[in-house]
C-alpha cells in the first residue's frame, strides 16, 4: 500500500512534508542554530543571516523556537493517533472476533464515550492529571477512539461475513489467519485515512492550545505560542506570522493530502469500505455495513 | 402490429462498437415473441431500445422501432413517458429493487393507476385492488397493505406485473422476469403471464437465458448471439429443427442434463395426460 | 463404492426467532458413497443451504449425527473442526464464485490458501496450484490475475480448482451452474462428470430440478426442511413419489413441456378471446 501511495504525486509530496517535520521534531533541537530560550537585545530583528526569521520581542531567535516546538506537536499529534489506534481500531477490529462478552462490553464503552459532554471531560481529566499538553491530547484521542471502533468494525463486519472468508474457514483457517489473510488488508485503508485526517486534527489542536497558552509555561516555544506572540508586534512585524501559519498549515495540508492518496491507492475492497469524508466529531456515528 | 422491429442495431457510443446487429420482429396483438440468450448477447439492450431507456452512451444506430405503429425515434422524453405503461410495460429480473422499500405494495400500485389513468385516489386504490386479484395474489387486502420486504420473490414479480398491466398495454417485456424464482414459483408466474395473454389479448417479450423457458408461452423464438440473430422461427422449429450451431448447444444442454435425458416419448406422453387431469 | 463419505441421520436444525423457533431441518437424512453424484433439490427455505452448512460445521445441529469419512464429527469442538478441515476432505463451492474470491488476492494466492493453511511449503502449494489449474483447464498465465479480470467461467472454474486442490473426497457445490452461461455450463457439467469418474464424490445443491437431473445418481428433494424423496435420479424424475418432487417436475422448464404447454394456451386462447 505504501508503494501505491508514493506511486502517486500528492502521496509523495504528503509523506515527504510529513517526513520532513518529523525529522525536525527529533533533530530539531540538536541542530537549531541556537538557544530557543535565549534573550538577546536584539529585539523583533528581521531575517538575518544570523536570525534566518528574526527574533520576537524578548529577542529570541524564531526559527530556533519553532524547530524546538515541533517537538510538542508531534508527539502530541502521534498521542492522539496512538490512543485512536490502541483503545479505537484495534477492539473495533477485535469486537468481531472475541465473542459476544467483548463486542458488548465495548460497544457499551464506546457508547458512553460518545454520549460525554466533551468539556466537562476535559475538565475532569485536566483535574485528575494536570494541565498539560500530553493530559489534553489524552483527552482528544479519547473522544476520537469511537470514531475508529466503528471505522474498523464496520470495515471488519463487512470482510468477516463474505463468503472468501467463509471459505477459508472451512479449509480449516485459525483467526489470526483470517485476519491477517483477508481482513487487515481491507481494514487498513479505511482506517489509515481516517487515521492521517486525525493526524492533521491533533496537530490544529495542539497549535490552538499552544496558541491560547494552554498547557504549557512560557517560555517553553511552541508553534502556537510563537504565533500568538507574534501577532501582538503586528506593526512593527507584519510578515512575523507567516513563519508559523505555514509551518502549521503546510503540516495539516500534508496530512489531508495524505489521506486523499491513501484512499486513492486503497485495492477495490478497501476503497469500497473508505468513509466519504471522516471527521473528527464527538457525536459522529459510523454506520455498521 | 402493436410492435416492430426492423434491423436494429445498437451502439456503444464510447467504443464506436455495434453490440446488437440486426434484431428485427413483428408482434401482433396477442402474440409471443421470444428473445434467447446470454448475457452479453444483446438481449436487454434490445429490450431497453424498445422501452426508450437504452443506457447512457447507447443509442439505436440504424434500423427502427416502430410502438403501436409510431416510430419511436422521433419520441421526446413526454411522449416516451406517455408511452410506457400504457402501450408498453415491463418486469426485470430484481422486482425488489423496482419497489419502494419504505411505502406499501398497495399504495405503490395504486399510485402507478392515479397517474397513468387519472382517476381519483379511491378508483386506484380499487383497481388496485383488482389488479391484485388478476395476477393471482391469494389476499388482494392483506398483500395491498404490506411492504415489499414482507413479500416473497414471486409475489414481488405478481406486484410488479400487476404495476406493469395497470395502465393496460399492449404489450409487455418480461426481461429474465423469471430467473431469480424457485421453479415451482417460474412455472407459476410463466402461467400467469399466459394466462394474461390469452384473457386480455396483451401481447409478450419474452426473454430468458433458458430456451425451454420461452418456449413455453411463445409462438416465434429470436436466438441472439454476440449481438447477432443466430437464428429466428416459429418454437417448434427451433426446438425440433434447429439449424445454427449454438442452437444446436442449447438443446443439446436440456437433452444431456436436464429432465429430458430421462423423459422417453413414452413419459412425457403419460406427464401430459397427468398435466391434463390436473 | 459402498464406503460412505458421508452419512447423516436424522438431523434436526432449529434457529432461534422472535416469538419462537424455525425448524431448519427436521429429522434429515442423506448419506454419499464414494465417487456417487447426489443432487439436492429444494426451493429458497427449504432448509438445503442449513444442510450444507451443517455438515461443514458452520451450524450447530439441535439433534442427529453427522459422519464424515468413517468419523463421527457431531460433537466435535471448534479445534477438532478445524483439524478435521486441515485435512481438506470435504470442500465447498459457493454459489457466487465472484464473491467467494478475495478481491484483493491473485488467482495464485486463493489457489494455495487451503494448502498453506495446512502447512504445505509455499513453493509445493504453487506446483500443485498449477496442476490443479491444468485439470480444470485454465492458463497458468492466469495466476498473477485478481479476481476482478477473469470472465465467469473462468472464475467458476477457479473455485472448483481451489475445492479440488485438497484432493477432496466429498464437494459439496451450491448451484454450480446457474451463475453460467449455456456454453460454460456444459462445459463445466462436462467437467463435473469426469471427475466422478476420479473417485470424488459430489454433492449438488440447487433449486432446479433440471439443472443437475442429468448428472446425478441419485436425488433428494428437501420441502420444508424434510427429505420427501430419497432415490435414484431417473426414478425421481420420472415417477415422482412425493407431492411436492411431482410438483418440482411438472415444474421444471423442459423442451416437452413447452410443446404441451403452448398446445393448451393456444387451445384456451381460442376459446376466450
Amino acid at each position: 500500500m505504501l508503494r501505491r501511495v508514493l506511486g502517486l504525486g500528492a502521496g509523495r509530496v504528503a509523506l515527504g512534508v510529513l517526513l520532513t517535520v518529523v525529522l525536525l521534531a527529533i533533530f530539531g533541537p540538536l541542530v537549531a542554530p541556537q538557544d530557543p530560550l535565549a534573550t538577546s537585545t536584539d529585539l523583533l530583528a528581521a531575517p538575518s543571516a544570523h536570525h534566518w526569521l528574526g527574533t520576537d520581542y524578548l529577542g529570541r531567535d524564531v526559527l530556533s523556537r519553532l524547530l524546538a516546538g515541533s517537538r510538542l506537536s508531534v508527539l502530541g499529534a502521534v498521542e492522539v493517533v496512538a490512543m485512536a489506534l490502541v483503545v479505537g481500531a484495534v477492539p473495533g477490529v477485535l469486537s468481531v472476533y472475541l465473542g459476544r462478552a467483548f463486542e458488548w462490553v465495548t460497544l457499551r464503552l464506546v457508547d458512553t464515550l460518545i454520549a460525554l459532554p466533551f468539556l466537562v471531560f476535559a475538565v475532569a481529566v485536566t483535574a485528575l492529571l494536570g494541565n498539560g499538553i500530553p493530559q489534553a491530547m489524552f483527552v482528544v484521542g479519547l473522544l476520537v477512539s469511537p470514531l475508529f471502533y466503528r471505522v474498523a468494525r464496520a470495515a471488519t463486519l463487512a470482510v468477516a461475513r463474505s463468503p472468501y472468508v467463509e471459505a477459508a474457514v472451512i479449509a480449516g483457517a485459525s483467526v489470526a489467519w483470517i485476519v491477517r489473510k483477508h481482513v487487515w488488508g481491507k481494514v487498513l485503508p479505511p482506517i489509515a485515512v481516517a487515521l492521517a485526517q486525525t493526524t492533521g486534527v491533533g496537530f490544529v489542536v495542539v497549535a490552538s492550545l499552544t496558541f491560547l497558552g494552554i498547557g504549557v509555561r512560557p517560555p517553553a516555544p511552541t508553534w502556537g505560542g510563537v504565533l500568538a506572540a507574534d501577532l501582538g508586534f503586528l506593526s512593527y512585524q507584519p510578515y512575523a506570522p507567516l513563519a508559523p501559519i505555514v509551518l502549521i498549515m503546510a503540516t495539516v495540508w500534508a496530512c489531508n493530502l495524505l489521506a486523499d492518496a491513501l484512499r486513492d491507492a486503497s485495492g477495490v475492497a478497501g476503497r469500497a469500505l473508505v468513509l466519504r469524508r471522516p471527521r473528527f466529531s464527538g457525536g459522529s456515528r459510523v454506520k455498521e455495513a | 402490429m402493436v410492435l416492430q422491429l426492423v434491423d436494429v442495431h445498437i451502439r456503444n457510443d464510447a467504443t464506436g462498437q455495434e453490440v446488437v446487429r440486426g434484431v428485427s420482429f413483428d408482434l401482433r396483438p396477442g402474440a409471443a415473441v421470444g428473445i434467447v440468450g446470454e448475457s452479453g448477447s444483446g438481449k436487454t439492450l434490445t429490450c431497453r431500445s424498445v422501452l426508450g431507456i437504452l443506457p447512457e452512451l447507447f443509442s439505436v444506430s440504424s434500423g427502427h422501432v416502430a410502438v403501436d405503429g409510431r416510430d419511436v425515434s422521433s419520441l421526446s422524453g413526454k411522449e416516451w413517458t406517455a408511452l410506457r405503461g400504457s402501450v408498453i410495460g415491463a418486469v426485470f429480473q430484481d422486482p425488489a429493487s423496482y419497489l419502494n422499500p419504505s411505502i406499501k405494495v398497495g399504495a405503490q400500485v395504486a399510485e402507478v393507476v392515479r397517474v397513468k389513468k387519472r382517476v381519483s385516489r379511491r378508483a386506484a386504490r380499487d383497481r388496485a385492488l383488482e389488479l391484485f386479484a388478476s395476477v393471482r395474489l391469494r389476499d388482494p387486502e392483506l398483500v395491498y397493505h404490506q411492504y415489499p420486504h414482507e413479500l416473497s420473490g414471486g409475489m414481488l414479480q405478481r406486484v410488479l406485473i400487476a404495476a406493469a398491466v395497470a395502465a393496460d398495454p399492449q404489450v409487455l417485456i418480461a426481461d429474465e422476469a423469471t430467473t431469480a424464482l424457485d421453479v415451482t414459483v417460474q412455472a407459476e408466474i410463466l402461467d400467469l403471464l399466459a394466462h394474461l395473454r390469452a384473457t386480455t389479448g396483451l401481447a409478450l417479450v419474452v426473454v430468458s437465458h433458458d430456451l425451454a423457458v420461452v418456449a413455453q408461452v411463445c409462438d416465434e423464438v429470436i436466438v441472439l448471439r454476440d449481438g447477432e440473430t443466430v437464428e429466428q422461427g416459429p418454437t417448434d422449429e427451433i426446438l425440433f429443427e434447429p439449424r445454427h450451431e449454438y442452437t444446436k448447444l442449447l438443446i443439446e444442454e436440456h437433452l444431456q442434463y436436464g429432465l429430458e435425458r430421462f423423459l422417453t416419448p413414452v413419459d412425457v406422453a403419460s406427464e401430459v395426460g397427468e398435466l391434463e387431469h390436473v | 463404492m459402498s464406503e460412505k463419505v458421508l452419512d447423516v441421520s436424522g438431523l434436526d436444525v432449529h434457529y432461534r426467532r422472535r416469538g419462537g423457533r424455525l425448524h431448519a431441518l427436521r429429522s434429515a437424512s442423506l448419506s454419499v458413497a464414494a465417487g456417487e453424484t447426489v443432487g439436492v433439490i429444494g426451493e429458497t427455505g427449504s432448509g438445503k443451504s442449513t444442510l450444507a452448512r451443517t455438515v461443514l460445521g458452520l451450524v450447530r445441529p439441535t439433534a442427529g449425527r453427522i459422519t464424515i469419512a468413517g468419523q463421527e464429527v457431531t460433537g466435535f469442538s471448534g479445534r477438532q473442526w478445524k483439524a478435521l478441515r486441515r485435512q481438506g476432505i470435504v470442500q465447498y463451492v459457493f454459489q457466487d464464485p465472484l464473491r467467494s474470491l478475495d478481491p484483493d488476492l491473485t488467482v495464485a494466492s486463493s489457489l494455495v490458501e487451503p494448502l498453506l493453511i495446512q502447512g504445505i511449503r509455499a513453493a509445493d502449494a504453487r506446483t500443485r496450484a498449477l496442476a490443479v489449474l491444468d485439470r480444470v483447464g485454465l492458463d497458468p498465465e492466469l495466476l498473477d490475475r485478481l479476481p476482478g479480470e477473469l470472465s465467469g467461467g473462468q472464475r467458476q472454474r477457479i473455485v472448483v480448482a481451489r475445492a479440488l486442490i485438497t484432493d477432496p473426497r466429498l464437494v459439496i457445490l451450491d448451484e454450480p451452474v446457474s451463475a453460467l452461461d449455456s456454453a460454460n455450463r456444459v462445459r463445466a457439467l462436462e467437467f463435473l462428470r469426469q471427475l466422478r469418474l476420479g473417485g470424488t464424490a459430489l454433492v449438488f445443491i440447487s433449486h432446479d430440478l433440471g439443472s443437475v437431473a442429468g448428472i446425478a445418481d441419485r436425488i433428494a428433494v428437501l420441502y420444508q426442511g424434510e427429505v420427501v424423496e430419497d432415490r435414484p435420479a431417473r426414478d425421481v424424475v420420472v415417477n415422482p413419489s412425493h407431492e411436492y418432487s411431482r410438483l418440482l417436475v411438472r415444474s421444471a422448464p423442459t423442451l416437452a413441456s413447452a410443446a404441451r404447454h403452448r398446445a393448451a394456451l393456444n387451445g384456451k386462447a381460442v376459446t376466450t378471446v
